[in-house]
């Protein structure tokens, strides 16, 4: 468990320092409040933390047993492309996050949740740093098309919600539930391919897992937390918290963070390369169980809110009575407990893209009545979206026969902005070493 | 009735465990507390993912065992491994899962720079200071002292 701990480059440092300034606007906030949320805990470092006296040895794929790569050129063409894919896409999530998490933050009810989650943005952009450090580190130029180290850090501090690599980057928060919901159910997706890409044959990517995989068991925390203590509040009839919310909610997040492991029918080249340890399906069943465990969960906090004299044996029996006979027990509906959705629910890629299927698995085949259920099961801020526009024109296409679903998977319009991504520079704004614009962003952090 | 014959295992300590470890509490304790575990867990996980650790046995949590490593506490500038909280499922007695959970977190303690172990028990619980002694751990020269400020006899 030895770490080194490694700063950018002051040009580089200074970026993310100054993007942080733009999109983190809480950051000063939190490390202010640390010792008040977080005592005695060790102090943020915005740096990248390469763990020590990791495995030599790649240990998946068709290099299992060789010694692992350490500089991108030590990979195949295709290998280091693919690789370069991937962190391209890690980096771009670590960032975007913080831009939806910073549209809500301060809808927090509760100031202990509020710090968790500055928390948990903190530690993303120390991820994203870290992906930085991956891409400027070694030379990826015979891969990258010409892109140069500069040009990829450009583009990924360029990027907003909308334009970020992945779906479930690309749409807006709508109230805090999000903020909570995202963190148990989407940054589980993260705990997986971090966990998969421990066996990483280019080893500085391996090396950088284990400090992530550490940080992110609280990022789960942030979120699983707060959402039994909402079931309980639920369940003792507080009027701004219900189950139906969070249900909704984790009917928004659910199909993007499946869509995040990619189709469930590849994944044979991470193995082959020896990048990951499990297929996209594999990874995807066993995230699936984990998230169907935390509902339960918090089903039976709700149950035990709601019915102080029971016991755990009590609710359990409960529990599976309300799941089976799907009636209602005592007052409590079948409907106000959460479900986990079925897999083909709402889903815009992979197998089951623009299928018609709802949470429990019942499959429509009139879209219009299809886009009425969605109305019903999403959140009211989330349905007046543009992003539900756009799926529902692609949805209407593949019904009609006009569109494929290959096609629509590829027609499906990113939420674009117009316009810089730094307020003060119209891009991301790179600082010179002794510059005045270095001085005084020095002056503005000490 | 336990099942002599189940499998077991030890792993590090997740945010999905919080449900187990209050229902291992509660038929310890007769106390349902899930915003004390929740709390404690959140802070674990935090401080010092993977030092905590939980028995599972044929996949259900039966055990658990909280602490993490750290310096500085009472001038302690070395860094030490804290043991704060334990239980195991009244079921799941006898089959060694204390042991076992107590040499995971050893395990961390040592890949983290630590030399030494260190918990604080009540000499008055006989089964858990049995417990602890019998893990390898023996009275410190630290001593534990308090005052109480309510007014009542030290106990």
């Amino acid at each position: 468990m030895k770490v080194e701990q490694i700063t950018l480059e002051k040009k580089y440092h200074g970026a993310v320092e100054h993007w942080r300034r733009h999109n983190f606007k809480d950051y000063e906030t939190l490390l202010d409040q640390w010792e008040r949320y977080f005592p005695s805990d060790e102090r943020f470092c915005l740096c990248a933390k390469m763990e020590l006296g990791t495995s030599d040895v790649v240990q998946v794929g068709d290099h299992q047993g060789e010694k692992k790569r350490r500089e991108p050129d030590q990979l195949s063409a295709e290998e280091a492309g693919h690789l370069l894919a991937i962190i391209r896409a890690q980096a771009s999530t670590e960032f975007g996050s913080i831009q939806q998490h910073a549209g809500t933050l301060e809808r927090a009810d509760d100031d202990q949740d509020r710090f968790w989650v500055l928390r948990v943005m903190a530690e993303e952009l120390r991820h994203g740093y870290q992906m930085l450090h991956l891409l400027l580190s070694k030379d990826w130029s015979h891969v990258s098309g010409g892109v140069t180290g500069e040009q990829m850090v450009e583009e990924i501090l360029s990027m907003q919600t909308g334009n970020h690599v992945l779906d479930a980057f690309n749409l807006d928060y709508d109230s805090f539930i999000d903020n909570i919901t995202f963190a148990a159910i989407i940054d589980r997706v993260g705990k997986y391919q971090l966990t998969m890409q421990r066996v990483c044959a280019y080893k500085p990517m391996a090396d950088s897992m284990p400090p992530m995989l550490r940080e992110e068991a609280f990022h789960l925390a942030a979120g699983v937390i707060p959402m039994r203590r909402w079931a309980q509040r639920a369940a003792q009839g507080d009027p701004f918290v219900t189950m139906t919310a969070v249900q909704h909610a984790i009917n928004k997040w659910l199909p993007r963070g499946l869509e995040m492991f990619g189709d469930e029918r590849g994944g044979e080249k991470n193995l082959k390369f020896g990048f990951k340890d499990l297929k996209n399906r594999e990874a995807q069943d066993q995230y699936v169980e984990e998230v169907r465990k935390m509902i339960r969960d918090i089903n039976l906090r709700f149950l035990r809110a709601r019915f102080p004299a029971y016991t755990t044996e009590r609710a359990d029996q409960m529990l599976a009575e309300l799941e089976s006979s799907r009636e209602t027990h005592h007052g409590v509906r079948h409907e106000d407990l959460l479900r986990m959705p079925d897999r083909r629910f709402f889903r815009r890629k992979g197998e089951s893209a623009f299928g018609m299927a709802g949470v429990d698995g019942d499959v429509f085949t009139d879209v219009e009545e299809y886009l009425r259920y969605l109305a019903k099961n999403l959140n009211e801020g989330y349905v007046l979206s543009r992003d539900m526009k756009h799926y529902a024109e692609a949805l209407r296409g593949v019904a009609a026969g006009t569109l494929t679903v290959k096609d629509a998977i590829m027609k499906m319009p990113k939420l674009k902005r117009v316009g810089g991504t730094c307020p003060c520079s119209k891009g991301v704004r790179w600082v010179m070493e002794g510059s005045a614009a270095d001085r005084a962003d020095t002056a503005a952090t000490s | 009735m336990p099942d002599t014959q189940a499998r077991t295992r030890v792993r590090p300590l997740d945010e999905l465990d919080i449900s187990a470890v209050v229902r291992i509490d509660e038929r310890i304790s007769g106390a349902y507390r899930p915003e004390i575990w929740e709390q404690r867990v959140g802070f674990y996980l935090r401080r010092d993912p993977g030092a905590s650790q939980v028995a599972e046995a044929d996949g259900k949590v039966v055990g658990f065992m909280l602490g993490d490593l750290r310096a500085g506490e009472f001038g302690l500038e070395e860094p030490s491994g804290w043991i704060e909280r334990f239980g195991i499922d009244p079921d799941h007695r006898g089959r060694d899962l204390g042991r076992l959970m107590f040499d995971a977190m050893v395990a961390h303690f040592k890949a983290g720079g630590a030399r030494t172990v260190r918990t604080l028990v009540d000499r008055n619980d006989a089964a858990v200071s049995g417990f602890l002694r019998a893990l390898g751990l023996s009275p410190s020269p630290l001593e534990a002292l308090e005052m109480r400020l309510d007014g009542r006899e030290p106990r």
